[in-house]
């Protein structure tokens, strides 16, 4: 692993939170949180970077590699970072505020 | 809601309005709803974002829209049942919103429109200018017309008062010249006061083709000042001299004013009729700067600052773009309000006392008055039809006809309270000096 100390790591894991429809839809069904994600974070990593930026409690931590688009301009391809997603359910009672944290 | 008015001075007031915040809460609340519909954010599919996210989003200025509405709605409200004239603008200070329990409270200071008080007119004595257009009247104004269009022809004899001549000088003020005419030389008419009186006596009496001489002492206060106080000595040439002549009273010179059948009797018809309308608008004016006159020395009110300080506003922007016009770079030029805090003031005063009479007496001029007006107007054009119907074709444009009318209204309303002493005036002064 990089020389990075531990805690530095974890603050740059979390990418960005992942807010759309289908990550309310999730959260409210099942309680889960959406983020994007390193693509090299693991999900041990993951679960300690948000209970760490955001004091919560982590049940489980699930991911799935998004793969990035092809995008093409005229005769042009291009093709966007894949991108890691990570689903994290939270124990009982717990939330996150983001409004709060922005 | 609840509103309290505080008298500051005169014409200050300060009002402290206290609104109820739970409506205002629907209403926030309501908007949002509504907006939901149709709110776009990344991530979402139109109106899909969750109702949360939308009040993150724009919770705070949907809120800051329904304050801003509430504030307005009810200064109106408050303003209506306190019975309040507001002039001007007020200037609404927030009290802070967390301080208040269920209630938003704003603290409005404003001015208010002055009680006017028109004195008795009834001492006020105004002069109407009487003046009969006479025979000798119509005969000078043709005098005029006849001297506008006279013809000149070369003579030999000595040059004198009325002629046309044309002249090359020299002029030196200690035997260093000053001025000297170019090839064409110098055009003027002897006795019409284009120059300086002794230079131009000076040029009578001389033929075609002599050379004179001469110097002239302009006094301390001529203007250039160039000239003032210095003797300056001149070298004149005479190129020409031509006698006037005045064209006959008769039918080519009728067809020449556009008279086209050339009927000498017509035409003076004509001039006579056109002397009356401008001796009656004279008289008119006159009568209307004597009667707002007497209007303004004869009432008592304050004048609200922000009527004071709109006019300025007014008038820095008339002057503007009068300079403008006249090609004056305004960069250079500093218009200070205080320049035309005396020109406001009395203006603004006027126009409250004028708006105070029109309402108590209801002088506001009827439709018949502002036709009339219009017509007047169109009157000086070739096609009177197309004006009249040009002013009638938008409202707006009546306005300065409608503004007149009202205004001769008042006048007429002035001068029946009023003494009117009728003064018989000459021709010329009453002409003159306008």
């Amino acid at each position: 692993m990089s020389a990075l100390t531990t805690q530095e790591r974890l603050l740059q894991v979390i990418v960005a939170p992942q807010i759309t429809e289908k990550a309310t839809r999730v959260a409210d069904k099942h309680q889960q949180i959406a983020f994007k994600v390193r693509t090299d974070a693991t999900k041990p990593e993951i679960k300690a970077a948000v209970e760490l930026v955001f004091k919560v409690e982590v049940d489980a931590v699930t991911v799935v590699n998004v793969g990035g688009k092809i995008k093409r301009a005229g005769r042009n391809f291009g093709r966007r970072k894949d991108w890691k997603k990570a689903y994290v359910s939270l124990k009982p009672g717990q939330e996150i505020n983001f409004a709060a944290g922005e | 809601m609840q509103a309290t008015v505080e008298t500051i001075s005169n014409l200050e007031r300060r009002m402290t309005v206290s609104v109820p915040v739970q409506p205002l809460e629907e209403e926030v609340a309501q908007r949002i709803n509504r907006m939901a519909r149709t709110v776009k954010l990344p991530g979402f599919r139109p109106g899909k974002v969750p109702l949360g996210l939308v009040r993150q989003q724009y919770g705070a200025q949907v809120r800051n829209e329904v304050l801003s509405d509430a504030v307005e709605r009810s200064f109106n409200d408050a303003v209506e049942q306190n019975k309040l004239r507001v002039a001007g603008y007020p200037n609404i200070e927030h009290k802070p919103y967390a301080e208040s329990d269920g209630k938003i409270e704003y603290i409005a200071t404003f001015e208010v429109f002055p009680e006017v008080s028109v004195a008795d007119l009834s001492k006020v004595k105004i002069e109407r200018p009487v003046l009969e257009i006479g025979e000798a009247d119509v005969k000078k104004t043709i005098d005029v017309l006849l001297r506008q269009r006279a013809t000149f022809e070369p003579v030999k004899r000595a040059s004198k008062k009325g002629d046309k001549i044309n002249i090359s000088l020299i002029a030196s003020i200690d035997s260093a010249e000053v001025e000297r005419t170019d090839a064409n030389g110098l055009d003027l008419v002897i006795g019409e006061g284009g120059r300086f009186p002794a230079f131009e006596s000076e040029l009578a009496g001389s033929k075609v083709g002599s050379n004179k001489v001469f110097e002239v002492a302009y006094p301390e206060d001529h203007k250039p000042e160039q000239l003032a106080g210095k003797t300056v000595s001149y070298d004149v040439t005479f190129n020409s001299v031509e006698q006037a002549k005045l064209p006959e009273f008769d039918a080519d010179f009728a067809r020449s004013l556009g008279v086209e059948d050339g009927d000498v009797e017509k035409m003076r018809e004509e001039i006579t009729a056109s002397l009356k309308q401008e001796v009656d608008k004279r008289v008119r004016t006159k009568l209307k700067e004597q009667s707002f006159q007497a209007l303004l020395d004869n009432s008592t009110l304050e004048v609200p600052k922000a009527f004071v300080n709109a006019e300025i506003g007014r008038l820095i922007q008339a002057t503007e773009n009068n300079l403008k016009q006249r090609g004056v770079d305004l960069s250079n030029v500093n218009l200070e309000p205080a320049m035309f805090e005396e020109q406001a003031q009395r203006n603004a005063r006027l126009r409250l006392i004028l708006s105070e009479l029109v309402n108590a007496n209801g002088l506001q001029a009827n439709a018949d008055q502002v036709r009339a007006m219009v017509d007047v107007f169109a009157q000086s054009f070739e096609r009177p039809a197309d004006v009249v119907a040009w002013y009638y074709a938008d409202v707006k444009r009546l306005d300065e006809p409608a503004a007149l009318a009202t205004e001769e209204n008042i006048v007429e309303w002035v001068l029946k309270s009023a003494k009117v002493a009728d003064k018989k005036v000459k021709f010329d002064d009453l002409m003159g000096n306008v």
